[in-house]
């Protein structure tokens, strides 16, 4: 059996095996957050437009009609999050190829033919993930709506905090047994999923998830420092260029740092399943 | 017993020069956060070989190949640090806050209390922490033997409790000492050349910013790698005194 450290070494190692699909990875990643830059700039706009007629009128946010915020921004909001949600659904699939690569102990990294085929296990992912999430969540929507003291409301935020824990580490396995068996039932067959959990031992398992995220952490808070000083370099150079600064940081992180962190993570998860059913 | 330690450590890290230079530069680039974890994970890798060697063995200096093992590695021993000293931390925090709800001399009596029994704890958490890092090394850098108190207490029995805390005692003077007989000789010469520079008529700033400069660099690339790895050495020699 190898250990904690064996699988986190190896998860981190595997993304150098083959950069250009990486890279290719990387593009996803990289829409995905140039999407999520306009979005919030263009957000900003239908924000302001909201203030102003408030001030205008003395009114509350919510007393405002639809009608009177700006249409095209809401337009484009609107597009680009359902083109951010499908690439999402894309990324989730190569996530779903990762975690299978590493189960079946394969080195290169997954390739990039047969896009719907990837969509398809994209939406199996995101099925997956939304029932998994979706108690605490309840707990959380309800808690809010019903709750009115405010006593109460910090005890269920810990609780669906508490949840929302649990539920992430029952995920894992859950993906990771679907993964494996390539059925979506798979994913809700709880017996075969704690008997996994604990067939690898509870300690181990929460161990070694606990040290990829700490590892995970690490890493990214070491890059925000680097990406930070490059902002400083180009602000510095390229002057009331706040926009494109915030673009070209965002390509970068999406195209090395969030790629890499995904196939390692998937990858350590895969590994984790392998371990479990020795 | 413990002098041959002091021997054999001192030997061992001025082993290989162009080991402590590496040491220096990635000490170097240490403000990019990263580059730390490499430092602590090559100190485990020098445990490691101590711990599964003997004193006075002819153990070469762990290489610098496999960076991601090695940051790894150093994750694992930062994780442990942190897992010993939250004890005494809390155990500051329970007193601090019980000191601070009630009032009158109770209070800063208590609070003096709280302090001793941290600074004992301290100590305590120190020595279980390095003892905690070598029982993990002997273990194939299993997580759980870091924290198997009772096996550390089993093994620092063993070794004797005086014994290791005249080790560290012994560390930390031989540390201070090091540093500073090198600061001192670095700024003898640097007042020589002073002296005679005002004699000469020079301007003295630039002679004292340039001693300043060479001792931080010295101190950065030769003294600090040199001595984190004699600690390091030391430690995993005194893990396996316990045969």
């Amino acid at each position: 059996m190898a250990s904690i450290t064996d699988c986190v070494v190896e998860g981190l190692k595997y993304p150098f095996n083959d950069i250009k699909k990486l890279l290719c990875f990387g593009v996803l990643f990289a829409l995905i957050s140039v999407i999520s830059t306009f979005i919030g700039f263009k957000s900003m706009d239908i924000f302001r437009a909201a203030v102003h007629i408030n001030e205008m009128t003395n009114g509350t946010l919510s007393q405002i009609p639809f009608s009177q915020l700006p249409a095209g921004d809401i337009y484009i909001v609107a597009g680009l999050t359902i083109v951010g949600f499908i690439i999402s659904l894309l990324i989730m699939g190569y996530q779903y190829d990762f975690v299978k690569f590493s189960i079946d102990k394969k080195d290169g990294l997954p390739g990039f033919g047969d896009i719907p085929a990837k969509f398809v296990s994209g939406v199996k992912y995101f099925i997956v993930a939304m029932a998994y999430n979706l108690i605490p969540i309840l707990v959380l929507v309800m808690g809010m709506a019903l709750v009115s003291e405010s006593t109460i409301l910090p005890l269920i935020l810990i609780i669906s905090t508490l949840l929302f824990i649990i539920a992430y580490f029952f995920l894992i396995m859950a993906l990771n047994n679907m993964i494996a068996h390539d059925s979506l039932k798979k994913a809700f067959d709880f017996s075969e999923i704690i008997g996994n959990i604990s067939n690898l031992g509870w300690g181990k398992y929460i161990g070694i998830i606990l040290f990829t995220l700490i590892v995970m952490m690490i890493i990214s808070v070491a890059i925000s420092f680097i990406l930070s000083f490059i902002t400083i370099l180009f602000a510095a150079t390229v002057n009331n260029q706040a926009f494109v600064i915030s673009i070209v940081i965002a390509i970068i992180e999406g195209l090395f740092i969030d790629s890499y962190m995904s196939v390692f993570f998937n990858r350590v998860c895969g590994s984790i399943y392998r371990e479990s059913i020795k | 017993m413990i002098l041959d330690i002091y021997k054999d450590a001192l030997e061992y890290s001025a082993k290989d020069w162009k080991t402590l230079v590496i040491l220096g530069v990635i000490c170097f680039f240490s403000f990019l956060f990263l580059p730390l974890f490499l430092i602590t994970g090559y100190n485990y890798r020098v445990i490691n070989t101590a711990v599964h060697g003997i004193i006075n063995g002819r153990d070469p200096l762990p290489e610098f190949d496999d960076l991601i093992g090695m940051f790894v590695d150093g994750v694992k021993v930062v994780i442990v640090q942190i897992g010993y000293l939250l004890v005494p931390f809390i155990v500051f925090l329970i007193f601090a806050f019980i000191s601070a709800s009630i009032t009158g001399v109770a209070s800063s009596a208590l609070m003096i209390i709280g302090c001793l029994i941290t600074f004992v704890l301290v100590i305590v958490a120190c020595l279980m922490n390095q003892m905690g890092l070598c029982h993990m090394a002997n273990h194939d850098g299993a997580f759980t033997k870091a924290f198997a108190v009772t096996e550390i207490k089993e093994v620092i029995d063993e070794v004797g409790w005086f014994n290791c805390i005249a080790t560290y005692v012994g560390l930390i003077i031989i540390t201070l000492v090091i540093s500073l007989v090198v600061t001192a000789i670095i700024y003898g010469i640097f007042t020589l050349f002073g002296l005679s520079g005002a004699i000469l008529g020079a301007d003295l700033s630039g002679i004292f910013l340039l001693g300043a400069l060479i001792n931080s660099a010295i101190a950065m690339f030769i003294v600090g790698p040199y001595l984190s790895i004699f600690n390091a050495r030391s430690i995993g020699l005194l893990y396996t005194m316990q045969l």
